[in-house]
């Protein structure tokens, strides 16, 4: 039932909260400041995170699968008939033939000046190939090794290649750190939202006068909820708040001199924040957890004066 | 407005604090409850608000059933009751003003309204100079007084004082006793509990005498010339 007296009690009721808070403003700190630390972890934990899965990307974005013909000179038709093959291939965006000469051409100039050695050889020891570049979407470990398979399998093809040492490597650190890190980010949560729990208990605590006589003169249950509902989110929200900020001062004064560690761990990819979403459902995050410890430490409220 | 049939209420413990109670109060009335300490008063005023739930009979509450309400329908229950309790339940770090406000905030008044109406019934009880004291700053009288406004204060058609001259001098007594007609002669049905026998004497109303959590007598306004002081001491 909304109308202007439901929503009159709802304002009076926010207003408690606050009140509420400006009595024990040590108290509230306290739990801003742990919530703060504690969420502190979890995104800095998160920013790592985000910033591997983008060298992720940035690194599949230049993959290029180079498929091997058996050696000696390629037939004609076998050529058109594989280009034809590979090119209908659902990820595949373009399909390149580099043949034995061209091979030789362009081993020729990255030798630069070291190029003589090859001078010695009777004949060209190279053998033709395609270089397949994938659509953007298929640009994962996942899509790589699939469509690899499926150049494997073609009559004609001799070896598939793709960076996957270091790709599949990479990728396995990232999914080990995500799992790591939700469990580590659930355990987090719901310590801080015990931690809530308990300030807001003590709210309750320190308020049950007002509660009992707000309930004689027939306050309802969620007017009498609602100040610690709001009460937890503040916190939370705050203690978010907090930690973003402390998170995005150290990238940002202490990334410069840590430039070493980070190109060893980014590479090429330039490190970077969280975007506004991130950060809003970071906050979220923080009024939910903040609201979560409050229904908590409520679960048990005498219904009756 | 309040019907009671065989009612039984008792406590967790297992102690009786009413026996087999049938009662009938009209609207309009003005009842005193009697008996002596622990014979169940304040018990029976106790289920009329919701407080405690009858262990057997029937309990309705201008046509409430009171063992059928919901625990999300007593609030609405308790805006239409006035309640005065033997002990204030004044909040005493709060303003005298604020102690009042709240029955008004929670039934959802306006700023505006809960304004006029706070500071006209403090005026009316005498407390106009005092509505930015704390009520620990407050006379016994003074705060029995905020502790009234605070029930009146949504002129509420029924109203349940406990005791609500206890301890004071007989002058207060008939001040606080006088604001509570008042407030009868504009239509409020009152039950007033207490034991004390002058108030009985002095005004005349149907009076109801608890005798160990049972209704023992309900004389009429004008049937008790006299028997007040042998109905409160023989139960005494
Ligand atoms: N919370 C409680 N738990 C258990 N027993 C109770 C409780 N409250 C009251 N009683 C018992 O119920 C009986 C009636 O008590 P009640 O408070 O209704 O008496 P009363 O008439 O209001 O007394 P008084 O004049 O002293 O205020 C007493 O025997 C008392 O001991
Ligand atoms: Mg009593």
């Amino acid at each position: 039932m909304i109308d202007v007296r439901s929503l009159r009690r709802l304002g009076t009721s926010m207003r408690d909260g606050l009140r509420g808070l400006r009595q024990a403003p040590l108290v509230f700190l306290m739990s801003v400041s742990t919530m703060a630390a504690g969420l502190l972890m979890l995104s800095a934990y998160l920013l790592v995170v985000q910033n591997m899965r983008t060298v992720l990307e940035t690194a599949g974005a230049d993959l290029t699968l180079v498929a091997f013909l058996t050696p000696g000179e390629p037939d004609e038709a076998v050529v058109a008939d594989l280009a034809a093959r590979f090119g209908g291939i659902d990820s595949v965006d373009s399909v390149t033939f580099v043949s034995r000469e061209r091979a030789l051409s362009r081993l020729r100039e990255d030798l630069g000046s070291e190029a003589t050695i090859l001078e010695d050889m009777r004949e060209n020891p190279l053998p033709a190939s395609f270089e397949i570049q994938l659509i953007p979407e298929a640009r994962t470990p996942e899509g790589v090794r699939r469509v690899a398979s499926r150049l494997a399998e073609a009559d004609g093809v001799d070896d598939v290649r793709y960076g996957e040492a270091w790709v599949e490597g990479y990728a396995r650190v990232l999914r080990a750190l995500e799992w790591i890190g939700a469990g580590f980010g659930g355990c987090l949560m719901l310590v801080l939202a015990v931690i809530v729990a308990g300030t807001v208990r003590l709210a309750v605590y320190a308020r049950s006068d007002e509660i009992q006589i707000q309930r004689l003169v027939g306050a309802g249950g969620l007017f009498v909820r609602l100040p610690f509902y709001l009460e937890g989110a503040l916190q939370g929200a705050t203690g978010a708040g907090t930690a973003l900020l402390l998170l995005w001062l150290a990238f940002s004064s202490a990334l410069p001199s840590a430039g070493e560690a980070v190109q060893l761990l980014l590479g090429r990819a330039a490190p970077s924040f969280f975007g506004v979403t991130e950060i809003i459902a970071l906050i979220l995050l923080g009024a939910g957890l903040g609201v979560g410890g409050s229904v908590l430490s409520l679960v048990y409220i005498e219904e009756s004066p | 407005m309040i019907q009671m049939y065989h009612v039984d209420m008792r406590y967790a413990g297992g102690a009786f604090g009413l026996r087999d109670v049938s009662l009938h109060v009209e609207r309009g009335e003005f009842v005193f409850l009697t008996g002596a300490s622990g014979a169940g008063k304040t018990s029976l005023l106790r289920l009329l608000f919701a407080a405690e739930a009858p262990s057997a009979g029937q309990v309705l509450v201008s046509g409430r059933n009171l063992s059928r309400l919901s625990s999300s329908q007593v609030p609405q229950l308790r805006r239409e009751i006035g309640v005065i309790f033997q002990d204030f339940k004044l909040l005493g770090e709060r303003t005298v003003f604020e102690n009042v406000a709240v029955t008004l905030e929670i039934a959802g008044a306006s700023r505006r309204e809960i304004r006029a109406r706070v500071w006209s019934i403090l005026k009316r009880l005498g407390l106009g100079h005092r509505l930015d004291h704390r009520p620990r700053a407050l006379s016994g009288g003074e705060q029995q007084r905020v502790a009234i406004a605070r029930a009146l204060v949504n002129d509420p058609p029924l109203v349940l004082a406990d005791e609500p001259t206890g301890n004071l001098d007989p002058d207060l007594a008939r001040d606080i006793m006088d604001i509570i007609a008042d407030a009868h002669a504009r239509g409020t049905t009152v039950i007033v509990a207490t034991h004390d026998p002058t108030l009985l004497e002095r005004y005349r109303h149907r009076l109801l005498v608890l005798e160990g959590g049972a209704l023992v007598q309900d004389n009429a306004p004008d049937s008790y010339p006299g028997s007040v002081r042998r109905a409160v001491s023989t139960s005494a």
